[in-house]
């Protein structure tokens, strides 16, 4: 009974800031960690943002984000192409990839990926030698300066635990983030992967991102690009 | 002047450089305290630069403590005399400059206090703590290298001691290079150049801090350098500089060969404000050519009060290397759109990431190099660490080797 309590006071407000928005697609109950029985993922539907940050200050609010620095958020891109302009807005937050480039480089251990795919930092491990953050070709963690720890998104594992969804993902006004386990098939995440095809940032570099994203333009995509100098192709027969 | 009095000066030189670098080292601490206390929000670091001027002072330290220690490997490992008398200094340098810089790379850690967690977690897979064991491992090395030219019995093993040493710091330096080579996510870092270059690094600016304290130590104790010995610490030191050129021109000119680096080499080369400055004046103009200038110069190259300023700029020339390598690198956002010119309204579009270094980090960074100075002070006050050149000796090994 005790034990119960304080499990709900836990709880608490996770399960306030839930109630408080539109009911979302349900997810498993009680996922923790579960020996791989599931795999978190998200996709992000570009075309469904509409850039108002409401994401970027949820995180803000329920992992306590200290000023200037983001778990999360939607850079609006202002690109210029060969004489034409576009805006674009892409949500950006940690990859929790599958070839995570910034967990090898750890010196002490202190960032892991859990059975379920995401990628955590140990807190009382992480001596704040930034290496990790260095290592993020996705420029997704930082310094905490409060903490001197590093952070990064966790896709809300404290909330995802306790059978919520990210924060991010309940308090999307538009429904352009969609989180849930691929590992089941009928969860709405894996029709959308298996019937669309779904981009990830920089698939060059090899880290099998899990955060997906729909109706991105070809040319956010990362590739290979720029202008040889010392060796023109078009002058050598081409 | 008559001994007492020399011994007299001598004696009031060294309780001033003592209380000048302890001064130095307590500022540094005082500074690490405030950044301690308040985050590193209150230096120029930010989320996208998060290693800032102390990581330039520590980097320099501890590739010039790998470097300095290559005048002792030349006299115990390829047997050349003139160098045999300036091992112990070398390895005094060594440990010296190892330990500032790995003090101030310690303390600058997010969670300095952490010490013990990352002295008792290893983790295999990374370089960095391949490092920690490469680091503690060269203090062990060449304690004992020390010992073994130090203590006449154990002089038979100097040789041995000395090419583990030598061996070691090879190793060491290609670990500290490899940090940044294993970094792939960045562009200015992810090349298997950066092992060997900061090898020809670690000649270059050891070499250099070797002459600027033998200078000094030599001054301080009323000694005289012998201008066969400057001659040859002189034609070494060229031939590293000049190595570090060419190593400098092959990975600027490899990056522009790969199509994706233009826009990096075009930011550092020309675009990059304060950083293209830095390189072109700080480390070509006044750290490699002038320099080399005055050590070939046939005349000038010979008066030791022209080595010296030759030595100063090198080492000058180094730090600006460091800096447009370290931060200069980070300034340089990281590419997610290939092939657009990109604004946005966050961190991600901003190009160069802005950073000032604010007074907290120089002076920790300062405080490094007081840890440094202060204990080469001491050991060479108390143990026997200065050059005892023997000038008949020299004199034979001159027309034997020249």
């Amino acid at each position: 009974m005790i034990q119960s309590r304080r499990n709900f006071l836990r709880a608490l407000p996770a399960i306030t800031a839930g109630a408080a928005l539109a009911p979302a697609p349900a997810i498993a109950s009680a996922p923790g960690e579960d020996g791989g029985k599931h795999r978190w993922a998200m996709v992000v539907d570009v075309q469904k943002c509409i850039g108002c940050q409401a994401c970027t200050v949820s995180c803000i609010m329920e992992n306590a984000v200290p000023e200037n620095s983001f778990r999360t958020i939607v850079s609006t891109y202002e690109v210029h192409q060969g004489g034409h302009s576009g805006t674009y807005m892409l949500p950006r937050l940690c990859n929790h990839c599958d070839q995570p480039p910034c967990i090898p480089v750890c010196p002490v251990g202190a960032t892991f990926q859990r059975k379920d795919g995401v990628v955590v930092v140990d807190g009382d491990r992480c001596v704040g030698c930034a290496y990790c953050v260095q290592a993020c070709p996705y420029d997704a963690r930082f310094i905490n300066h409060e903490t001197g720890k590093a952070d990064k998104c966790t896709f809300c594992a404290q909330r995802v635990d306790a059978g919520l969804l990210p924060a991010c993902v309940e308090t999307c006004v538009g429904g352009a983030r969609i989180f849930g386990d691929l590992n089941d098939p009928n969860s709405k995440i894996r029709h959308l992967v298996d019937q669309n095809k779904m981009k990830v940032l920089k698939p060059e570099m090899g880290t099998q991102p899990h955060v997906f994203y729909l109706g991105l333009d070809e040319r956010f995509q990362g590739r290979v690009d720029g202008a040889g100098t010392l060796w023109q192709p078009s002058g050598h027969g081409a | 002047m008559n001994y007492e009095n020399f011994r007299r000066i001598e004696e009031r030189a060294f309780y001033a450089l003592v209380g000048i670098f302890g001064l130095i080292v307590l500022v540094g601490a005082g500074a690490w305290h405030y950044m301690e206390e308040h985050g590193h929000i209150v230096t120029g670091m930010s989320n996208q630069i998060v290693w800032g001027l102390p990581h330039v002072f520590a980097i320099f330290l501890i590739v010039a403590a790998s470097g300095v220690l290559n005048v002792a490997s030349i006299g115990s490992v390829f047997g050349k005399t003139v160098y045999k008398a300036r091992a112990p200094l070398s390895g005094l340098l060594a440990l010296a400059m190892l330990g500032g810089g790995l003090a101030v790379l310690m303390l600058d850690l997010g969670r300095s206090d952490r010490l013990i967690v990352a002295m008792t977690h290893f983790n295999p897979t990374s370089i960095f703590a391949w490092n920690i064991v490469l680091y503690s491992g060269f203090f062990s090395i060449v304690a004992v290298y020390l010992w073994t030219m130090m203590e006449r019995r154990m002089n038979v093993y100097s040789k041995y001691a000395g090419f583990a040493a030598f061996i070691w710091r090879l190793i060491l330096t290609t670990g500290t290079g490899s940090i940044f080579g294993f970094l792939v996510a960045r562009q200015a870092y992810d090349s298997a150049l950066l092992a060997p270059m900061f090898i020809v690094m670690s000649f270059s600016y050891g070499l250099a801090v070797f002459i600027v304290v033998q200078s000094v130590m030599f001054r301080w104790n009323g000694m005289k350098l012998d201008p066969a010995v400057l001659r040859r610490m002189k034609n070494l030191l060229a031939v590293f500089v000049s190595a570090v050129l060419y190593f400098t021109l092959v990975y600027h000119m490899t990056n522009l060969y790969f199509a994706k680096q233009t826009d990096f080499e075009r930011f550092i080369l020309l675009d990059g404000g304060i950083y293209t400055s830095m390189f072109w004046l700080g480390q070509i103009a006044v750290g490699s050519v002038i320099p080399l200038a005055i050590l070939f110069h046939p005349q000038l190259s010979m008066r030791c009060n022209a080595v010296f300023p030759a030595a100063m700029m090198i080492i000058f020339g180094g730090f600006c290397q460091l800096y447009v390598f370290i931060i200069g690198g980070q300034a340089f956002p990281l590419n997610l759109f290939p092939g657009m010119e990109a604004t946005s309204s966050f961190f991600d579009g901003r190009m160069p990431h802005p950073y000032t270094p604010s007074l907290p980090e120089l002076l920790l960074g300062l405080g490094g190099i007081g840890i440094t100075a202060l204990i080469a002070t001491i050991a060479v006050r108390v143990l026997q660490f200065l050059p005892q050149d023997d000038f008949s000796h020299l004199a034979k090994a001159e027309n034997i080797t020249d």
